[in-house]
């Protein structure tokens, strides 16, 4: 449990008080005086100080003291946090980022121009105040003594606060030969004694040649709270310490309080002490709380959560996985014998290994608010960039998503938010002359739609510019001037790469590299994108995504021997091949309801050998507009399981995206539609020029 | 041997202290704030707590003063974290009930020196 | 896994300077062919194998080993070599290779597994130009055991 190395934790620490810290100072754009606002971003600096000082990470907490200092001043009302004190500032959390996550790299030469900076805000102190280092007063040169002689005065609440004078006493102790007597004079009389007070004083003669900072040492803790009177003992001073005898006949004088017998240590007597206070820490009690339990300080729901390393989720969802390839096998298995009691076992086997998968891939699904969240700080720096005023506004940040997943979104969604930015809000002018609002809007937004999310980027700027796409496409060779398209298929030609009707090219957005990239990123998901515009109006780009990438939903067909699985998401319906259908030459075309639809035979392209069943089925699949039907020997039936993918050395068959292992142990191929009509529209041609 | 529960809202200190308290015998509570310590220090009767000052819902100098207001916990060692050698803070702190204190950053050996010193066998 | 591959990279070439190395030794169609011990993860039966269409001709297909769905590998393909039926005597010998900087494991087809065994620097006879069937940089050198040649393959150059 402890294998974990607490830099690694500071460092996932810091991640997130620099996201808490960028989130507060955004929102202080918004609302300078909201206290709130600035403890939190105080608070948020004051622990990357400390526990950056801890790890040892000591630029990062020089750096941070600075601007902890600044921050005190805005905490205590005396600057405001202007829109350029907040800038600074972030740029100043950026830095200190770099310095955790990049110590070597970065130049401390940002950092000082970011404090000078700083310096227009707040005078800063001339020197950044080093952590005070405990110094150790200079030693006393130890005088030849054969020890001290201590009288000690406790305040009465010293054992309240949790200090014990006998420990301090066995402290003592350890220094030397040590003989305390309590002195017992200021002990009350019974109903006026505070059980929780400490009456007692002590007389201690010490043998030892420590000098007065050892014994200043042991007293560290409660100097405030004593009275300590120190005599060096003459170096051939003969003590003569008092009879066990004499001590003895004090107790007996004094009948209230018991004194230490002769000893090294004093031991514990009279303990004027709550009995209550020590002894309930029973063992029992002791839970031994889970290593990484953290409450979520900033939702207000305060809901518990654990943090889990990454890892440890794959391997749980790895052993599921097998868990249901194990329970299918099971299943079948029962399925084929007579036993009803195995059957039923199996049965509830089944419905156990289903909530478990249900409830794992629940764990592996987090809320898609965490990426959003980085984007704020995009918008705003484009938006200031650019000199484009942009609200942004994000909706459905609770939708959850596999986490697999949000990462593969980060880079996809920078870049249309860019280039909703950069080329769908216009100009401050433009807008101005269209009558347009003064701010741009970029809205952002994540929602459930039946087994998929759909994630929508929208701005409200220009729209998309369908002429000047059509004109560029031609310039590019794509299509001939002649030929007639839907403006959606106009559209479709910013997809691809190396496209780019920007007349600028700016440093952000423009080269060109980025919508094909964007497209093949969400399709690598099994996700769709698509592009709506209204001229004058704006853009909306929404992508389709699956729920998760690690389970498929799939239709389990056979074709000859072999099996293989359609992603069900892409099945429209399934029909029965009819012999009228079945052409030999041209184009395969089926009747369905009037429409026709055409098919491609899986034994052809899938190279299965033998001929082909009686029955044939054809399964009716849908690619973004295509239709296609894919002909198949029988369809055996849903199958939901575990994707794993292919190796390195199969990474050339586009046709499968995956297998996966069915019941039997087998593996079954997972075919990638969209590649595989590709690849037989490819066939075709091929066939026709070679025919030609 | 002693049961130690830590109060911070940093996750990397609170395992540094386990790290190192945990070998050395002890066992480690945690808690990421003022009032989460309060609920622990009151159900798991540690022997020592060590809180820092800085934290959100309700802080260490706070938690200090509601520790002590618990009859129960009469004569808990208490010991706060402070990151400079600021001497009001000390004082306020020892005057809210606290007993030692230790000063950031410090190393493993200055935290279990502390830890013995308050809590004997 | 990778380190621990790159390690007993490491270690062969100790070996081959220092004059061995282990191998697993097995046979494919007329050949003999000496693996290099320290890739194999484990050796199993012939398990139901599914076809990938449009695959490389020595890669034909995926099986399942532990819930991992890994290409099979057919040497024999890569070499000219005749394919025969299964026997009883037929293993499939699961390797970790790197391939493009990443650990991969590969199921090779074997008609027969002889042993782990040792071979020697001193026996590695130079890799004849003529007389050759196959590529000249499928094969690390070729070496003798038991008085007969094995090839000692580059597998890696193989399959990739």
């Amino acid at each position: 449990m402890s294998s974990i190395d607490p830099t690694e934790v500071f460092r996932q620490e810091a991640s997130e008080l620099f996201e808490t810290l960028e989130g507060a100072l955004l929102d202080l754009c918004q609302r300078p005086d909201d206290r709130e606002l600035v403890d939190s971003a105080f608070r948020a600096l004051h622990t990357i100080k400390g526990s950056g000082a801890m790890f040892g990470f000591d630029k990062v907490a020089a750096f941070t003291h600075e601007f902890e200092t600044a921050f005190e001043l805005v905490r205590k009302g005396e600057i405001k946090p202007t829109q350029e004190l907040i800038a600074v500032a972030l740029a100043a959390k950026d830095y200190i980022r770099a310095l955790i996550e990049a110590p070597d790299g970065t130049d401390s030469i940002i950092g000082d121009a970011i404090l000078d900076d700083l310096k227009q805000f707040v005078a800063l102190p001339g020197e950044p105040a080093k952590p005070d280092v405990a110094e150790e007063a200079p030693a006393a040169k130890p005088a030849a003594h054969a020890g001290w002689r201590l009288y000690l005065e406790f305040d009465s609440h010293i054992l309240c606060n949790g200090s014990n004078p006998l420990d301090l006493l066995d402290d003592l102790c350890k220094l030397g030969s040590c003989f305390a007597v309590p002195v017992i004079d200021g002990i009350p009389m019974l109903e006026e004694l505070e059980p929780e007070y400490c009456y007692l004083k002590w007389d201690v003669t010490l043998h030892s040649d420590c000098d007065k900072a050892a014994i200043d040492d042991v007293f560290m803790f409660v100097e405030d709270e004593m009275k300590l009177t120190l005599t060096p003992l003459a170096a051939q001073a003969e003590v003569s310490l008092p009879e066990p005898g004499l001590l003895i006949e004090l107790v007996e004088a004094e009948p209230i309080a018991e004194v230490a017998p002769v000893a090294e240590a004093v031991p514990a007597p009279v303990q004027a002490k709550e009995p209550a206070a020590k002894e309930v820490a029973a063992p029992a009690e002791q839970r031994r709380d889970e290593p990484k339990r953290s409450d979520e300080p900033k939702r207000s729901e305060n809901i518990a959560t654990v943090r889990v390393q990454a890892e440890r989720l794959d391997e749980l969802m790895d052993r599921v996985g097998e868990l249901v390839i194990a329970q299918a096998r099971l299943t079948q298995l029962a399925a084929s014998g007579s036993d009803l009691s195995i059957k039923m076992i199996a049965e509830e086997i089944e419905r156990l290994a289903a909530s478990l998968r249900d409830t794992t891939m629940g764990a592996r699904m987090v809320p898609i608010g965490s990426l959003f969240g980085r984007f704020r700080r995009l918008v705003h720096d484009l938006s200031r960039d650019l000199n484009k005023p942009v609200e942004f506004v994000t909706v459905g940040e609770d939708t959850e998503l596999d986490k697999t997943m949000i990462e593969c979104l980060a880079d996809p969604l920078v870049h249309l938010i860019r280039n909703a930015i950069d080329h769908g809000i216009e100009d401050n002018d433009k807008r101005a002359a269209a009558g347009k609002t003064e701010r741009g809007r970029i809205e952002l937004t994540a929602v459930h739609s039946g087994a998929q999310v759909l994630v929508t980027v929208k701005d409200n700027g220009g729209g998309l510019n369908t002429a000047r796409i059509r004109a560029k496409a031609e310039e590019q060779g794509l299509i001939a001037p002649s030929v007639a398209l839907s403006d959606n298929e106009i559209h479709q030609f910013l997809f691809h790469p190396g496209f780019s009707t920007a007349q600028t090219i700016s440093a952000l957005s423009g080269r060109g590299v980025g919508m094909d990239v964007v497209k093949r990123t969400i399709e690598n998901m099994r996700g769709s994108i698509d592009l709506t515009t209204r001229p004058g109006e704006g853009t909306t780009v929404t992508l389709r995504l699956p729920l998760t990438l690690a389970i498929i939903e799939g239709l389990l067909i056979r074709v000859g021997g072999g099996r293989y699985i359609i992603p069900l998401s892409a099945v429209e319906e399934c029909v029965e091949l009819m012999p009228e259908d079945q052409r030999s030459r041209g184009r395969n075309f089926l009747n369905v309801r009037g429409n026709l639809v055409p098919f491609l035979k899986l034994r052809e392209l899938l190279v299965v050998p033998g001929s082909p069943d009686q029955h044939q089925k054809t399964i009716i699949i849908s690619t973004g507009e295509t239709r296609v039907g894919l002909v198949a020997d029988q369809i055996i039936g849903n199958h939901q399981t575990v994707i794993k993918s292919l190796s390195k050395l199969h990474s050339d068959v586009t046709i499968f995206s995956g297998a996966a292992i069915l019941g039997d142990g087998t593996a079954a191929l997972i075919l990638d539609v969209a590649q595989l009509v590709a690849a037989a529209q490819a066939q075709s041609e091929k066939q026709i020029s070679e025919a030609a | 041997m002693a049961t130690v529960l830590t109060v911070d809202d940093s996750p990397s200190i609170r395992q540094m202290i386990k790290v190192t308290l945990e070998p050395a015998g002890h066992s480690v509570i945690e808690a990421g704030d003022g009032a989460q310590g309060l609920a622990k220090a009151q159900s798991s009767r540690p022997d020592l707590v060590i809180t820092d000052l800085n934290m959100p819902t309700m802080n260490g100098m706070e938690l200090i003063r509601a520790l002590r207001k618990q009859p129960t916990l009469t004569g808990l060692p208490i010991v706060f974290l402070t990151t400079e050698s600021n001497d009001a803070l000390k004082q306020e702190a020892k005057s809210a009930g606290a007993t030692g204190w230790i000063t950031k950053p410090f190393k493993p050996e200055q935290l279990l020196a502390v830890v013995s010193r308050l809590v004997r066998a | 896994m990778s380190n621990g591959h790159e390690q007993a990279q490491v270690q062969v070439q100790a070996r081959i300077q220092a004059g061995s190395m282990q191998v697993v030794m097995i046979g494919l169609g007329e050949e003999k062919f000496a693996l290099d011990a320290g890739l194999v993860r484990e050796i199993i039966d012939p398990v139901p194998a599914t076809m990938v269409a449009g695959a490389k001709s020595f890669v034909p297909g995926v099986i399942n080993v532990r819930g991992n769905v890994i290409p099979l590998a057919d040497l024999r393909i890569r070499f000219g070599m005749p394919v025969t039926e299964d026997s009883a005597d037929t293993r499939i010998v699961v390797v970790e290779l790197n391939i493009d900087n990443e650990p991969v494991l590969v199921g090779v087809i074997a008609d027969k597994v002889y042993e782990v065994t040792e071979i020697s620097q001193t026996d590695v006879q130079p890799t004849p130009r003529v007389g050759m069937h196959w590529k000249p940089e499928f094969i690390r050198f070729i070496t003798k055991w038991r008085e007969e040649f094995v090839i000692v393959p580059s597998m890696e150059r193989i399959l990739n």
